[in-house]
């Protein structure tokens, strides 16, 4: 019984700030939203037994992302933003591959059974850490390099425009 | 009883949205907004099958925290050519976005 009650409320939080992103006109309101619903997103992974991604999430997503989103829209905000339209003229179009998207994985969600909650919880760091030293080995390497290059184009991209802009 | 097919549907409604934004937004930071809503999703997705069909693993967590790694190398990326491309174009909507027009 408690267990419904978290996932439903959790649920129509992550999802009411998700519509909150998409179709709220200011950007600052649309990024905060954006945060609430990752916070949703990290209780669902806490439901569902992942406690290494809830932190995970909550120190990414949350600490991270949505902090960094926040900083970028504060830089390149306007105050004329706010009376401008923030959707193009396309909705109708969008709402149509929606729709057909929307038919086609309802027939995923019917094709599985519905299966309770099958074992009992246990912790989850232990086998992840494992999982990462063994059979993960090389997409753990590869996704080490992929951040380095991140870290190497974030500066490159801010650092070449800063030099031409003097 | 909570089931998979719950997340699933929940899950599949928040890819639904991102979908939506990143086809309908204007501004540039909106669709990378709409894009982490999709990547949630999978790993809402990828958690739920986790724990309902193969509950012994924990296979899907760490596919699920290599998403989220790259997710965040992309939004580095992403919000660092945003800035260099809004020093250059002065507009943050995509559709001014005209630089390659020639």
């Amino acid at each position: 019984m408690i267990a419904q009650f978290i996932f439903w409320s959790l649920a129509a939080l992550t999802a009411v700030s998700a519509l909150g992103v998409v179709t709220m006109r200011n950007t600052v309101h649309s990024a905060l939203s954006l945060g609430v619903c990752l916070m949703g997103v990290a209780g669902l992974f806490a439901t569902l037994g992942a406690d290494f991604l809830f932190a995970g999430q909550i120190l990414v997503y949350v600490g991270g992302v949505a902090v960094l989103i926040m900083f970028v829209v504060m830089l390149l905000g306007r105050a004329s933003d706010l009376h401008l339209r923030q959707v193009n003229n396309q909705w109708a179009a969008a709402l149509l591959i929606c729709a057909i998207s929307a038919v086609g994985l309802w027939r995923i969600v019917k094709a599985f059974p519905l299966t309770g909650n099958p074992s009992t919880l246990a912790p989850t760091t232990k086998p992840l850490g494992l999982l990462l030293m063994s059979d993960y080995a090389v997409p753990f390497e590869v996704v080490s390099l992929v951040l380095t290059g991140a870290l190497l184009g974030a500066i490159y991209f801010s650092h070449l425009e800063r030099e031409a802009a003097k | 009883m909570i089931t998979l097919s719950h997340y699933l549907a929940l899950s599949f409604f928040l890819f639904l949205v991102g979908i939506f934004g990143a086809l309908t937004r204007r501004n540039i930071i909106g669709i990378l907004m709409s894009i982490e809503l999709m990547f949630n999703a999978a790993n809402i997705n990828l958690a739920a099958f986790n724990r309902f069909v193969h509950p012994s693993g924990v296979a899907g967590q760490a596919v699920a925290l290599f998403i989220i790694t790259i997710a965040a190398a992309e939004v580095v990326v992403g919000l660092a050519l945003v800035l260099s491309i809004y020093r250059n174009v002065d507009t943050v909507y995509v559709e001014e976005f005209n630089l390659l027009k020639g």
